[in-house]
């Protein structure tokens, strides 16, 4: 109790305190139609449609609909990603091999493989998964490589003089010290998952939080889709976040390069 | 004076670089001896080729010409082990791991190297950060998780490159006089570079002077200040002159390399 | 960059569209689509429709840049500040913008402002962060340096703390167009009528497969020329700057 006395006292009250008071704020604006309920409706209407959504199992279906198609497309992404990011790394003709044909495929906005890759493989899940899968591979493949680039060379070397060679100098030294970018990249990867999969569930589906979105605009119940907005930046935090507080845990020798000052 | 072969060997050794299509002399025909047991400091300016030496020594670097030879007294054992300048530890390791590095990859088993590994932690002093991660340590600390970890390898020749060159002065003062007590308990052949010729003067039995653009060798000085020596040897006055007679030396090396960078500029 | 690799894989490309190795109709050959491309700028509405993305990204970015600058450097700055809207950044920046989309068609209806907000937010928070950590991560002895020799209060601000920042913004302002770009393509894709992502869209629809890839070409050159143009001009504007990022 009293850690989190002293928490809140570090001014960390005014961020708890401030969505508090906004929520207040509007839950109050919208009863007295300041701000239109049609467009802005109570938080409390919003936690009840919540609630409605979880009960009748509306919600963890299409929940649990993204949440397959982003496993399986992450998985598919860091596997290749790093898999060939690694690849690129410690072959300098693959790197500058691919290079070119990454850097070209990288910017295009992930939603446009959707015709793609429809002509590749049979149309439904496997389409979707795959196109979610495209940016998040060119991301995790990047920071890897760049993982394995950036080892300081000096370290490299002392690591051949004291006998490294081969696999051991893989495993020992190029794979744990690209790690730490690898995960950056990974955690980026699983962001992107999210947010390709929402636009192509929109688009091409009518299961998925993204395809609940949608409906419940085509219907106009705004209620819903407050509360399916809620739900997908929940997990957004979760994706985003979870995996950024395993850091620590699974990495204990990286030292926090972000430096709060004033 | 010993009459068997000197524990190393090396024999008119040259490097060549190629740079940008041009060739670049790093050393031309070094040749020096260490015998066993002996501090021989290397000391040269910049661009002497000193580093580049000690990693012809390690086996780092191939010589483009001459060869170098270093005398097997106890086989099944690295021929040499490096402490690097910038300390160069695997961050991802702990310290003990770090110390294990070389006795893992050449499979010694585990009990020896933990072993090994308390004995030489306990000769640098730092028995109580074996479980700590290289960037939870000091300059001075990390150095001698460095030295720790080429003297658990028990190589015939302990190779140092400017070791103390990135501590500051108290620190480095400090490890001076650490290095001269473990090589005093371990008996260790070393083979030294360094830019100060002072610690080469404190340190050492024989320096040699290297000069500069290309590498060659200069001078052989001995050093006869008795040992066991300490920090207050700098006050004797054989220190003293010693330490004139080479820098004076050194001091024309050094100008005379800054002159040609000048001059390479306007090139 | 070597272009040999791209250079083979379309001659390769070519080779299996002519001879029927993969089907014509999904993979058009590249020469095929390089000549609808041509036509399409000189004859037909390739233009315009890239004009029209390339205005709704002007706008979109231009309403993301000034307000994102101007709050991530208040937030840099003011600490309570930065606490109170810390949280809705926090919040908000892990979530695709996307979803935003449906919102600002009911409070603004479906048309041009709702296309480019959405656009716009992408852009925002990338633009808030970058610039607040640019700020925080400024080297603090340049503040003291700055004191020191007299800088106070604007002055202060706009001789130290906002050229100290000035790499940070930029990199975000240039991965925020790029945010941006893509934000638009996605919008104009599953919601407008006009813009190359609706075209590629179109086009996928009708299956006439050479003009979908003329427009992804488009999108593509486009997403590349901002970018890497973008990260030349940072290059050359702040000459102190060691390098420049890769992404």
């Amino acid at each position: 109790m009293r850690a989190l006395g002293r928490w809140l006292g570090e001014q960390h009250w005014i961020a708890v305190g401030s969505p508090i008071v906004l929520f207040i704020a509007w839950e109050w604006a919208s009863a007295t139609d300041l701000l239109r309920e049609a467009f802005f409706p109570r938080p409390s209407t919003i936690v009840i449609h919540l609630r409605h959504l979880a009960a009748d199992g509306t919600l963890w279906d299409h929940a649990a609909m993204t949440l397959i198609r982003i496993g399986w497309a992450f998985a598919l992404a860091a596997v290749l990603g790093v898999g060939i990011g690694l690849a690129m790394g410690l072959w300098r003709q693959l790197r500058e091999g691919l290079d070119p044909v990454f850097a070209v495929i990288y910017p295009i906005p992930s939603i446009l493989f959707l015709p793609l890759v429809s002509f590749l493989v049979p149309p439904g899940e496997i389409a979707l998964v795959m196109t979610t899968a495209v940016t998040s591979f060119f991301l995790i493949a990047f920071t890897t490589t760049h993982g394995v680039r950036q080892i300081d060379r000096l370290v490299v070397e002392a690591a051949v003089h004291y006998g490294a060679r081969g696999r051991r100098l893989f495993a020992t030294v190029l794979l744990p010290g690209a790690l730490p970018f690898i995960f950056t990249g990974l955690r980026l990867g699983l962001g992107f998952a999210l947010i390709v999969v929402v636009a192509v569930e929109i688009v091409s589906t009518s299961r998925g939080l993204g395809a609940l979105l949608w409906l419940s605009w085509q219907i106009l119940k705004i209620e819903d889709m407050y509360a399916t907005f809620f739900v997908i930046a929940l997990l957004g935090a979760v994706l985003s976040y979870g995996l950024a507080a395993l850091r620590t845990r699974l990495l204990p020798w990286v030292q926090d390069v972000t430096a709060r000052s004033g | 004076m010993p009459t068997r072969a000197p524990k190393v060997l090396v024999n008119e050794v040259s490097v060549t670089f190629e740079s940008h299509g041009r060739s670049v002399v790093a050393l031309d025909r070094i040749s020096l001896q260490a015998h066993a047991g002996e501090f021989l400091c290397i000391v040269g300016p910049s661009g002497s080729g000193k580093s580049t030496l000690l990693r012809v020594l390690a086996g780092l670097l191939p010589q483009s010409a001459g060869d170098v030879r270093i005398e097997v007294d106890r086989p099944g054992t690295p021929l040499t082990a490096m402490v690097f300048q910038e300390h160069a530890l695997l961050p991802w390791r702990t310290v003990r791991d770090n110390v294990t590095f070389g006795l893992e990859n050449r499979g010694v088993r585990r009990a020896e190297r933990e072993a090994r590994a308390r004995e030489m932690l306990a000769m640098v002093g730092l028995t109580r950060f074996a479980q700590h991660y290289p960037h939870q340590l000091s300059g001075g600390m990390k150095q001698r998780v460095g030295i720790a970890r080429a003297l658990a390898n028990d190589p015939e020749v302990l190779l140092m490159d400017e070791p103390l060159a990135a501590l500051d002065a108290q620190t480095r003062a400090i490890m001076q006089e650490e290095l001269l007590r473990i090589w005093a308990t371990l008996g260790k052949t070393v083979v030294y570079v360094t830019h100060s010729l002072e610690e080469a003067l404190l340190l050492g039995d024989r320096i040699v002077l290297l000069t500069a653009h290309p590498g060659r060798v200069c001078q052989v000085y001995p050093v006869n200040l008795g040992r066991p020596r300490g920090l207050e040897v700098r006050g004797s006055p054989v220190y003293g002159a010693l330490l004139e007679k080479i820098w004076s030396r050194l001091r024309e090396e050094v100008v005379r390399a800054m002159a040609e960078d000048r001059g390479g500029e306007h090139a | 960059m070597s272009l040999a690799v791209p250079a083979v894989l379309l001659v390769l490309w070519e080779m299996c569209s002519r001879h029927a190795i993969v089907s014509p109709r999904y993979f058009p050959p590249p020469t095929t689509v390089g000549w609808v491309l041509v036509d399409g700028f000189a004859a037909g509405d390739l233009g315009t429709q890239s004009l029209v993305t390339l205005t709704r990204l002007g706008f979109a970015f231009a309403a993301a840049a000034v307000p994102g600058v101007l709050l991530g450097l208040l937030m840099g700055m003011a600490r309570p500040v930065r606490d109170a809207v810390e949280p809705y950044i926090a919040f908000i920046f892990p979530v695709p913008k996307i979803t935003l989309l449906p919102f600002l068609l009911i409070i603004l209806g479906v048309g041009e402002p709702a296309f480019v907000l959405t656009g716009a937010t992408s852009a925002f928070f990338q633009i808030v962060i970058s610039t607040l950590g640019g700020v925080q991560t400024m080297d603090p002895r340049l503040l003291e340096v700055g004191r020191n020799y007299g800088a106070r209060g604007a002055r202060l601000f706009w001789k130290v703390i906002l050229p100290a920042a000035l790499p940070a913004i930029f990199t975000g302002l240039r991965l925020g167009l790029g945010l941006a770009l893509v934000a638009l393509v996605a919008v104009e894709f599953i919601a407008a009528k006009s813009g190359l992502g609706h075209l590629v869209y179109r086009h996928w629809q009708m299956l006439s497969t050479p003009e979908m890839y003329a427009a992804f070409a488009i999108v593509g050159a486009l997403g590349l020329l901002l970018t890497r143009g973008l990260r030349a001009v940072q290059a050359r504007v702040l000459t102190w700057q060691e390098e420049v990022g890769r992404l």
